[in-house]
């Protein structure tokens, strides 16, 4: 039986002792203030709060903190400076693809999340890509062009 | 405030919990926690205690035995078994199109089977196949059919020191396969209606023929009575077949089980099945672009 949650939150050792039910979202926000995690639907629909779980995208407001012990998560906080990070962020201002901004770090960690998969997506795995992200401004043509960019711009980057 | 909340790190311990407080597995979460949803910032309350499993071992991975069966932890999530080449390709497809990527992560067959919502993707192919659970308790183990365990909706035969510990699909290999997903929107998309048929020809006669339909009812429907009116015959003699099978098929569902216009939408794709084989389409799957 844990009695408290040892992870990883951007490479930091974190441990929580309260509820293990608690969502991840708001470790994230309350406790680590991490505030690039956002919170829209509250239910696994929007992905606005995506966050990478052992490499892997998942919805933060749907995760139980006491389903992450030994995991490695990174937030948008965590991958923004790194060369991967600022190849997309870099696109995503470049290519118009940010209006209000709310859907945006999770949009930036699916795109992170494809190019590791996949470092040269076509246009429909891009979308398939972003499909549980929901952006209510920008209709999703010029981030999907800025994923696209930061795929070519990154070359190499992407397949390391 | 709220109920018990554990974290086990054994099976064993998971047993002892599950059996001591009646606790409910919580895997992947992405049907308690949408339940439990108080809003920003406030942790999910529940009416019962729960465990969460996510860490137990014994519950992951996917394997493959010698008599060519498939055991799949329940544990794996939709993007494990998508992309498991030993996973038979039906619950492959219907895996693959579960949720978006995020969901595809967390969710759990083991939660998908334990819901047992009519709308759940995974125990509709399941069933087809003739999958089976394998489920832990301090007593042992006992294996219950899929089709078996689950009752109707969110009603399963799950016992109060339980815990599903993985899926087995029997060996099967047939010649036409066919999957086939309505949804509603493209992604997280909840299932509203769905189809699976295979069938095995071996020179012209037709050995193996099943086809199950998922979110039409409180439970998949199978008709082993329906199948059987084509298994065994010849290739040749599907035409003259067909009707008797889908009226058989459409007998099989409860009046009230499905609107008409999901009835007619399955009995198309049924249909649609029977003639593309009829017709000599290439061994393999059907209706592919
Ligand atoms: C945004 C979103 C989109 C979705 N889209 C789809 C979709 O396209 N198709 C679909 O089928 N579903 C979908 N779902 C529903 C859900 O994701 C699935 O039912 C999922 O498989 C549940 O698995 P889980 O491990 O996350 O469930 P949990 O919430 O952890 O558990 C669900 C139920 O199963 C029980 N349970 C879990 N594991 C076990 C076990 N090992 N033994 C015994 N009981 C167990 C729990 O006690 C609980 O009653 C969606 C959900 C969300 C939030
Ligand atoms: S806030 Fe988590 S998916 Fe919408
Ligand atoms: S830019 Fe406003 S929601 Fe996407």
């Amino acid at each position: 039986m844990l009695s408290e949650i040892v992870f990883y939150v951007n490479d930091k050792k974190t441990v929580f002792s309260g509820n293990p039910l608690t969502r991840l979202i708001d470790v994230l926000r309350d406790d680590l203030h991490l505030t690039g995690v956002k919170e829209g639907c509250g239910e696994g629909e929007c992905g606005a709060c995506s966050v990478l779980k052992d490499g892997k995208l998942v919805t933060s407001c749907i995760i139980p903190v006491g389903a992450v012990n030994g995991s490695h998560i990174y937030t948008i906080e965590g991958i923004r400076d790194t060369e991967k990070g600022k190849c997309i962020v870099d696109a995503f201002v470049e290519g118009g693809a940010v209006q209000c901004g709310f859907c945006i770090p999770g949009m930036v960690m699916a795109a992170y999340a494809l190019l590791e998969s996949n470092p040269h997506p076509d246009d429909e795995a891009i979308r398939q890509g972003i499909s549980g992200n929901i952006c209510r401004c920008t209709g999703y043509d010029l981030i999907v062009e800025s994923i696209k960019l930061a795929s070519e711009r990154g070359g190499a980057l992407w397949e390391k | 405030m709220g109920e018990m909340i554990y974290v086990p790190t054994t099976l064993e311990e998971a047993l002892q919990i599950r059996k001591e407080t009646g606790a409910r597995p919580l895997a992947g979460g992405s049907d308690i926690m949408v339940q439990g949803k108080r809003g920003i910032g406030l942790c999910p309350e529940l009416p019962y205690s729960v465990m969460i499993i996510s860490g137990l071992d014994e519950l992951k991975g996917i394997t493959a035995s010698e008599d060519g069966s498939v055991t799949i932890g329940a544990l794996a999530t939709p993007s494990e078994i998508a992309s498991s080449s030993i996973v038979p390709w039906h619950v492959r497809k219907a895996a693959s199109g579960m949720g978006a990527i995020a969901l595809r992560n967390t969710a759990t067959i083991g939660g998908n089977i334990g819901n047992a919502s009519p709308k759940g993707d995974l125990p509709q192919p399941l069933i087809l196949l003739d999958a089976y659970l394998v489920l832990a308790s301090e007593r042992g183990e006992r294996t219950i059919s899929v089709d078996d365990f689950i009752i109707g909706a969110k009603k399963t035969a799950l016992m109060d020191d339980e815990i599903i510990k993985s899926v087995v699909i029997p060996h099967s290999s047939f010649t036409y396969s066919y999957y086939r997903k309505i949804g509603m929107r493209r992604a997280n998309a909840i299932s509203k209606l769905s189809l699976s048929a295979a069938m095995t020809v071996q020179n012209g006669e037709i050995t193996d023929f099943r086809a199950s339909s998922g979110a039409a009812g409180p439970k998949v429907i199978r008709s082993r009575s329906a199948e059987d009116i084509i298994r065994g015959r010849k290739i040749d003699e599907i035409p003259s077949l067909k009707e008797d099978f889908l009226s058989a098929w459409n007998d099989a569902i409860s009046p009230h089980a499905m609107p008409e216009y999901r009835r007619h939408t399955t009995r198309r794709m049924l249909e649609y099945f029977l003639d593309e084989i009829s017709r000599g389409a290439e061994p393999g799957i059907i209706g592919e672009e």
